[in-house]
């Protein structure tokens, strides 16, 4: 056994009911590396991690995990047997409680008693050791809603270090951190390096694994494709490993015409309904041609899913600008008066927005639409029927019936059915915010020519999508926004993903 | 596809409904056994049923209220209200303005009833949904305020409301004959709506599930309706109240399934933020629900003036908490978006069934109240055990 391994997966492999998530993975993880592991969604990045913390227990999985040579035996959804084994996991979303101090967050769930009754005195000098001891530059007693993403960055990992921590797991740490966040966290995890803590970094965003880590290991369907010292990799290579093809073929080219322009936007501001007077957009122009699909590319935090929320009457208030459908001026109040103007919108958290995942795909599909099939008084519900099953079945959607809920549905499917029940409304423009999102490849596909196939028939699609080169293989002109301005609309060709990360970061 | 696996998948898909169906059984049998059949004959039959009819006027709109991530403690002492204004203009107001018009007195006071009940959902639906007060708070203040109403009108006196017509909406008995005729109505509608319901899937091209089915489903409910017209016939009749129960529980079950209403209702329970991104509007339809309960304290306040015979100070207290949990034993999610008014019919008939069960069987109020809770729990236990196990 090589002592310098500290995590060893031999040939893990996940199934779910129709998707294989881990296939015979393998992975050696040395001991106080960074090591980064990349891949698009869906090639079982996330799979992976949600083994090691115990989400999927040890029995759910094949193959085996040795941790400092012994195996790896989580019980049940024991986040807490891994933190106490010295594994630490940093998730995507913050999991801290706004009105905590960063000394209750630290220790929640953990606080040193006497008696039962809390020491608070152990509790924030504890925490105090354990944030100088990293160098996090926090006060145990500030309150956690006072501080900015970053600091509350650095409770999350602090909240996850417990002093014997071996192995720290970061999943995309940066992605609501500013740059001047993202410096500060490179240090504090070489910091962590010096005191030995092995670190594993999952990130979308790529020039990070050449700033930090040491080691790559690249995910594809739920394979390991490769893993290479990073000094041994370049962004071209790291690219090719992840997709496995040339981009052209990612992306359908549909066959479309966009006609003229049908909706536009002019000098919109908006403010953030959670804090009046703090404006989130501050000046977007937009024209949108017909059947065309205009993709709208920006870092988080520019503004993207505000502006089409916004734009559905479902964010701030509207502070200046003009929005005109069809050379007629509108004034969009509320989602229920967007449709009945002929827009929809496939909004970006599928299960928290989309779906009411409790119901069956068919209330699901009818729900935007029972003014068809009803009068005043009832709804035809033969009618309703027909009709979604005809939308099923032109989208092809997987499902044995339609009186199945929609929760026992894959990610894929489930956006399937949320763009089906809008199409049913027969918009003229579809909002979609990141489509894709958590939708394996194959699906992700078919989402595309569904896309092209709207765009051909007339309908107008505005897309935001995190994932840049979708938008840059998907639309016929990108506008790009930065920090709630649009700043320039590019044409597809001239589009290249340098020109829109200049724009999305300001530098242009 | 054979009738019997056609009939399994469709337990299977309601195993909860079934599963408190055999509940209920399960109690009758055990109250039939330990009282020597005392428990199921004609007699306690017809009053179990009439029993439960208050209760379940508000557990009905109750599965509304909560299927849309909401609760009404106010809707026992707005009944309770609504018997008192009731009983008062029974005995002191109509008798001074048309002396000796009984049937005119009564259904003025039905009227009156009906519209208090409607303007108490009207407000307390306004400042749910539109003042954005959460409805914990403004109906546990609602609590408050109605059992002040009722002290105001009845100035701590019990107020007499057995007057002729009123009398007979909770204690009155169709002939044996009207219950027959109406069993053979029932039974044809039934079949004719089966037959209906086919035709129509045929006009759509729709597959027919097997005709065995659906007749057996629709002899199975024939069935039932004529044993319980047989049965309450052996006593005084079908009852007046559990008659309008079963109006009142019709519609709004239709309405629940069949209209825009009740859709929204449960798509904003289910997922409220999905709900409003597909045009909801929820504010009206959360308003309308509370306006919907409202009626329906009205109507219960009505039969419970008729049922009691008085007003009282008394009037309606602990009612919102049968009410509540008849629609969390009939399966109806605390958390929203999942309820049948079915399943809370069920629950009211069951913790009725229960306490009559026991009042035969001469046990303590005191202990009667700990086996009711625990049998509330115990349910709900049974049903996320069992969800968890499939």
């Amino acid at each position: 056994m090589d002592k310098n391994i500290i995590l060893d997966f031999k040939n893990v492999t996940k199934r779910f009911p129709g998707v294989t998530a881990l296939k015979e993975a393998s992975i050696q993880i040395r001991r106080g590396e960074i090591h980064g592991i990349c891949g698009e969604n869906g090639a079982g990045k996330s799979t992976l991690m949600k083994i090691l913390s115990g989400v999927y227990p040890y029995g759910t999985y094949e193959g085996e995990i040795f941790y400092n040579g012994e195996k790896l035996k989580l019980a049940n959804r024991s986040i807490r047997q891994a933190r106490d084994e010295g594994i630490a996991i940093v998730y995507q979303e913050l999991t801290l409680v706004p009105d905590m101090t960063v000394g209750e967050n630290v220790f929640l769930g953990k606080e040193p008693t006497e008696f039962g009754i809390i020491n608070w005195n152990k509790l924030y000098s504890d925490t105090q050791r354990i944030l100088e001891k990293y160098q996090l530059d926090v006060q145990p007693q500030a309150i956690i809603k006072n501080l900015g993403v970053g600091k509350m960055q650095m409770v999350e990992i602090a909240k996850a270090l417990s002093e014997n921590a071996q192995i720290l797991i970061l999943d995309e740490p940066t992605s609501a951190l500013t740059d001047a966040e993202v410096d500060k966290l490179m240090e504090i995890l070489e910091t962590l390096k010096q005191h030995g803590v092995t670190c594993i970094y999952i990130t979308h965003k790529l020039d990070e694994f050449f700033r930090i880590t040491d080691n790559i290991t690249v995910l594809r369907d739920g394979q390991v494709v490769t893993t290479k010292p990073t000094s041994d990799v370049t962004l071209e290579g790291l690219v090719k490993y992840m997709v496995g093809r040339e981009l052209k073929e990612r992306f359908p080219k549909g066959n479309r015409k966009p006609g003229e322009v049908i909706f536009e936007v002019e000098g919109l501001h908006a403010e953030d309904p959670d804090s009046a007077g703090k404006e989130v957009l501050r000046g977007i122009n937009l024209d949108l041609r017909k059947g065309e699909i205009l993709g709208i590319a920006g870092l988080m935090g520019s503004g993207r899913t505000e502006l089409v929320m916004t734009l559905f009457g479902e964010y701030g208030k509207v502070t200046a600008g003009k929005v005109r459908l069809e050379n007629e001026e509108i004034n969009i109040s509320s989602a229920s008066n967007a449709i009945s103007q002929g827009l929809s919108l496939v909004p970006e958290d599928r299960k928290g927005q989309g779906l009411v995942l409790g119901q069956s795909v068919l209330k699901n599909l009818s729900l935007p639409n029972l003014r068809f099939f009803s009068n005043m008084f009832q709804i035809d519900d033969n009618a309703e029927l027909r009709a979604s099953t005809e939308q099923a079945q032109n989208l092809a959607i997987k499902a044995p019936n339609l009186l199945i809920p929609c929760d026992s549905l894959s990610g894929g499917n489930q956006q399937k059915v949320v763009i089906a029940k809008w199409l049913m409304s027969n918009p003229k423009i579809l909002f979609m915010d990141d489509p894709t999102r958590g939708v394996d490849v194959g699906a992700k596909f078919e989402i595309y020519k569904l896309m092209n196939e709207l765009a051909e028939r007339g309908v107008s699609i505005i897309m935001i999508s995190s994932d840049l080169e979708e938008v840059l293989g998907m639309s016929d002109r990108v506008m790009v926004m930065h920090q709630g301005h649009s700043t320039q609309t590019l044409e597809a060709s001239e589009a290249t993903q340098e020109k829109v990360m200049a724009l999305a970061t300001g530098l242009a | 596809m054979s009738m019997f696996s056609e009939l399994g998948r469709r337990i299977r898909q309601n195993i909860q409904t079934y599963t408190i169906i055999l509940a209920l059984v399960g109690i009758w049998l055990f109250f039939a056994v330990l009282t020597e059949g005392r428990y199921v004959n004609p007699q306690n039959i017809s009053n179990l049923f009439r029993q439960m009819t208050v209760t379940s006027f508000l557990a009905i709109g109750m599965v509304l209220v909560i299927v849309t991530g909401n609760i009404d403690l106010s809707v026992g002492k707005a009944a309770g209200f609504v018997s008192v204004v009731v009983a008062y203009l029974q005995a002191y107001v109509w008798h001074a303005i048309f002396p000796g018009q009984a049937l005119l007195a009564a259904t003025l006071s039905i009227l009156i009833g009906l519209a208090v009940g409607l303007v108490w959902g009207v407000l307390e639906g306004y400042v749910i949904a539109y003042l954005n007060i959460p409805a914990f708070i403004v109906t546990l203040g609602g609590l408050f305020i109605m059992r002040g109403g009722i002290l105001i009108v009845t100035q701590g006196r019990t107020i007499p409301a057995n007057q002729p017509y009123l009398k007979e909406i909770a204690q009155g008995y169709l002939p044996d004959l009207a219950g027959w005729v109406l069993a053979i109505i029932v039974v044809a509608i039934l079949v004719f709506n089966m037959f209906r319901s086919r035709q129509k899937r045929r006009d759509y091209g729709f597959e027919l599930s097997p005709f065995s089915i659906d007749l057996f489903g629709t002899l199975f409910f024939s069935a039932l309706v004529i044993a319980y017209v047989y049965i309450v016939n052996q006593y005084n009749g079908v009852q007046a109240p559990v008659l309008l129960m079963a109006i009142a529980a019709l519609i709004i079950a239709y309405m629940s399934n069949n209209t825009k209403f009740g859709r929204y209702a449960y798509a904003i329970g289910g997922n409220r933020d999905a709900a409003r991104l597909s045009g909801i509007n929820i504010r009206q339809n959360i308003f309308q629900i509370f306006l919907l309960m409202g009626l329906l304290c009205g109507v219960a306040g009505i039969v419970l003036a008729s049922y009691v015979g008085y007003g009282t100070i008394a009037a309606g207290e602990g009612y919102e908490l049968d009410a509540i949990a008849a629609a969390i034993l009939g399966g109806t999610s605390p958390l929203g978006g999942v309820g049948t008014v079915f399943g809370a019919l069920i629950g009211a008939l069951i913790m009725t069934s229960l306490t009559t069960g026991l009042q035969i069987l001469n046990v303590q109020p005191a202990w009667q109240y700990l086996l009711k809770g625990m049998v509330l729990v115990l349910a709900v236990y049974a049903d996320v055990y069992f969800k968890k196990k499939s």
